[in-house]
């Protein structure tokens, strides 16, 4: 494959993680680095030069998805799914330098060799992005609903729900539950059978304070909220206080939803 | 009720904080469709409490009543306190209700001695019991095996529990004697070598029949008060590294003596726990589990205490000095793992690295190593730094934080 030559190009995409393939599909049949790759519904200021927006076709992101499984491994490839999931400013374009990296490499080692710039970059990125989600294993606080429903927002940085859907399904078997990404406004939901994606409408959740409205809320469920709360201080040890160390291992735009964390006042 | 439960959960929670172990992790117990919950291997921290530890577990005492009088411990009969005990269906309702709102990973049940301790012992199985036949509760349980109780007690447990626990708490003999006239060491040791056939036995069960039901799949740990009792560093690591080979421990926790008896003659008259010695046990600990460092090389006859000032694999590193530099380039993982500033995690991307080119100061950098520490002892393309060259004394100078412990207290669990 011939070298490619950045352009004052900027490829705009759906958003999506097909999309983002698709606009990859393109950048190679142009054989360009264009200057920018961007969601649509992120445009930035430093657009200039011609603009095009690609379209997504579910069969060229499979062409690009099994190029990148052939050239390195399944493993890999969902490293780079996820490593896009984390939405940093330009995480796309470095993406893309390193699939052509990929794509040229002789020796299909290429994807192993962490003293290369992009691939170092990627693996950085996407462990982040893991970290992200092995802590809303721990940080997801459902609320039950009057018709037993188990309801719970977050707001994480990184785009990581449909990576919380294995866990919880797994865990959360028996019950029906919705976890909902309240920044990014979807969320997913298991009706006992199947995981999906959802977009409320008309919903009785304060997405501010993260709480089910009262009338829909189950009669115990305050009582319980209550009862961990209580627990949360109970097992504090006034003697080791090491208010430093919790909010590293908790940082504090975490706390919204969690509520041992979250009464006005309580700031501690 | 409901009040008295929350006043049950103030107390009982309030109890059992003491006890330092948190981790979650270790087990594999699978989801099965429909049921509640699941053990997942590397465990999951819920919440952080104000002094940074993790949350994960429920941790709760059946009850606080205790027939015992241990010198070091809240609970003992002679203290004055407000007491409490749960029934067994409201640690299950607790339990059941706090892991389906994801606050917690599973339950970590111990108590006090009341009757004795088989009684004791029969009411915490009760509850785990209930949790798994009768709510199919796949969660993960953290029980205590009550120092004293029988051996067929013990056996229960271990089926219907993730993790066993025996807390040895004072490290020696004699000093526990003092401190807990009713205790002694074969009361824990026995249920700790139970724990372990058990263990062993289940393995070999699980070989020959798969389905075999598990027997504590998460291991067994204890815990050690440090402060309370004038035992060294080296005694103390001794004890543990003997645990860890004899009675395969997963984890042995420590735990900076928290003065919670004020007054009693029999323990040492401190303001606060002594956290910065805890913390260069864990350090030293973590040696031993994933450095391969051996007890005695940590500490020795000369040195008996850990440096408050200095990380132990610096120290280690700054009285063998003939063992540097190390090639990264060429070393096996072994050396590399020793090199001060170099973890784990770094350790094995050199390895897997090194064949795709020379390691540079800048990967080295970018592969999360503290080159201020370990430029030292090195060699790599570009600086070939010999401490040969380098008077160790300086070297502990430059290399030791000053006195501050606060800084040395804050990352208790990470270690390069
Ligand atoms: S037996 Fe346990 S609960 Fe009772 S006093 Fe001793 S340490 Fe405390």
């Amino acid at each position: 494959m011939p070298e490619m030559e950045t352009s004052p190009l900027s490829l705009i995409y759906d958003g999506s993680f097909e999309g983002f393939l698709c606009a990859v599909f393109e950048a190679f049949e142009r054989r360009t680095i264009p200057q920018a790759l961007v969601p649509a519904s992120r445009p930035s200021q430093l657009l200039i030069g011609e603009q095009i927006e690609v379209e997504t076709h579910p069969n060229r992101a499979e062409r690009v998805r099994n190029g990148i499984i052939q050239r390195s491994s399944h493993r890999n490839a969902s490293l780079v799914h996820v490593a896009f999931l984390s939405e940093l400013p330009g995480v796309e374009l470095l993406l893309l330098r390193y699939l052509v990296k990929l794509f040229n490499d002789p020796n299909g080692r290429y994807w192993q060799n962490m003293l290369d710039d992009e691939v170092f970059e990627l693996v950085q990125i996407a462990r982040k992005v893991k970290k992200e989600v092995h802590r809303f294993h721990g940080f997801v606080r459902f609320q039950e609903t009057a018709d037993g429903m188990f309801f719970a927002p977050i707001d994480p940085d990184h785009n990581i729900i449909r990576l919380l859907a294995r866990h919880f399904r797994a865990r959360f078997s028996g019950q029906q539950w919705i976890i909902y990404d309240t920044k990014r406004n979807y969320g997913i939901y298991y009706d006992l059978h199947t995981v999906q994606e959802v977009v409320l409408q008309n919903h009785r959740i304060d997405f501010n304070a993260g709480n089910v409205a009262s009338e829909v809320k189950a009669l115990d469920e305050d009582f319980y909220s209550r009862l961990w709360k209580e627990y949360y201080d109970a097992v504090n040890i006034l003697e080791r206080q090491n208010h430093k160390q919790m909010t590293n291992l908790m940082p504090r735009r975490y706390w919204k939803y969690l509520p041992e964390k979250n009464q006005a006042g309580k700031l501690k | 009720m409901k009040e008295q439960v929350l006043k049950k959960l103030q107390v009982l929670a309030d109890a059992a904080k003491y006890d330092v172990s948190c981790s979650s992790s270790g087990s594999t117990r699978p989801a099965q469709d429909g049921a509640l919950g699941n053990a997942a291997r590397a465990g999951v921290c819920h919440s952080f409490t104000q002094d940074g530890r993790c949350i994960s577990l429920l941790k709760i005492l059946y009850t606080n009543y205790c027939i015992y009088d241990c010198a070091y411990c809240i609970n003992r009969r002679s203290n004055d306190l407000p007491r409490a005990s749960f029934s067994v269906d409201e640690l299950v309702d607790l339990t059941l209700s706090f892991y389906r709102r994801n606050y917690i990973e599973g339950l970590f049940l111990s108590s006090g001695v009341v009757v004795s301790p088989d009684h004791t012992m029969e009411r915490l199985i009760a509850v785990a019991r209930k949790l798994r036949s009768e709510h199919h509760f796949n969660g993960y349980i953290h029980m205590k095996a009550i120092p004293g109780s029988s051996a067929e007690l013990v056996a229960e447990a271990g089926l219907w529990a993730d993790r066993l626990s025996v807390n040895i708490e004072i490290p020696s003999e004699n000093n526990l004697k003092l401190l807990a006239p009713e205790k002694d060491f074969s009361s824990v040791l026995s249920p700790m070598n139970q724990i372990h056939q058990g263990i062993e036995l289940n393995k070999e069960e699980r070989r020959k029949y798969r389905k075999a039901p598990r027997f504590a799949p998460a291991g067994q740990s204890t815990q050690l008060i440090v402060g309370a009792s004038p035992e060294s560093d080296f005694d103390i690591l001794r004890l543990a590294s003997g645990f860890y080979k004899q009675q395969n421990l997963k984890r042995v926790y420590y735990s900076g003596f928290v003065p919670v008896n004020p007054g009693d003659s029999r323990l040492p008259a401190i303001q606060k726990p002594p956290l910065v010695r805890e913390n260069r046990l864990y350090q030293a600990d973590w040696l031993m589990r994933f450095y391969q460092f051996r007890f005695d090389e940590i500490l020795d006859d000369r040195h008996s205490f850990l440096d408050p000032n200095l990380d132990p694999k610096l120290a280690w590193a700054l009285r063998n000095p003939s063992f540097f530099p190390v090639d990264l380039n060429a070393a096996p993982y072994e050396m590399i793992l020793r090199v001060p500033g170099i973890g784990v995690r770094s350790a094995k991307l050199i390895i897997a690295n090194r064949r795709f080119g020379s390691i540079t100061f800048s990967h080295l950098k970018r592969m999360g190593v503290a080159l201020n520490r370990a430029r030292y002892f090195i060699t790599c393309r570009e600086l070939p730094l010999h401490l040969r060259d380098i008077d160790p004394v300086y070297l502990r100078r430059k290399l030791s934080p000053s006195v501050n412990p606060k800084v040395v207290q804050l990352n208790l669990f990470e270690h390069a």
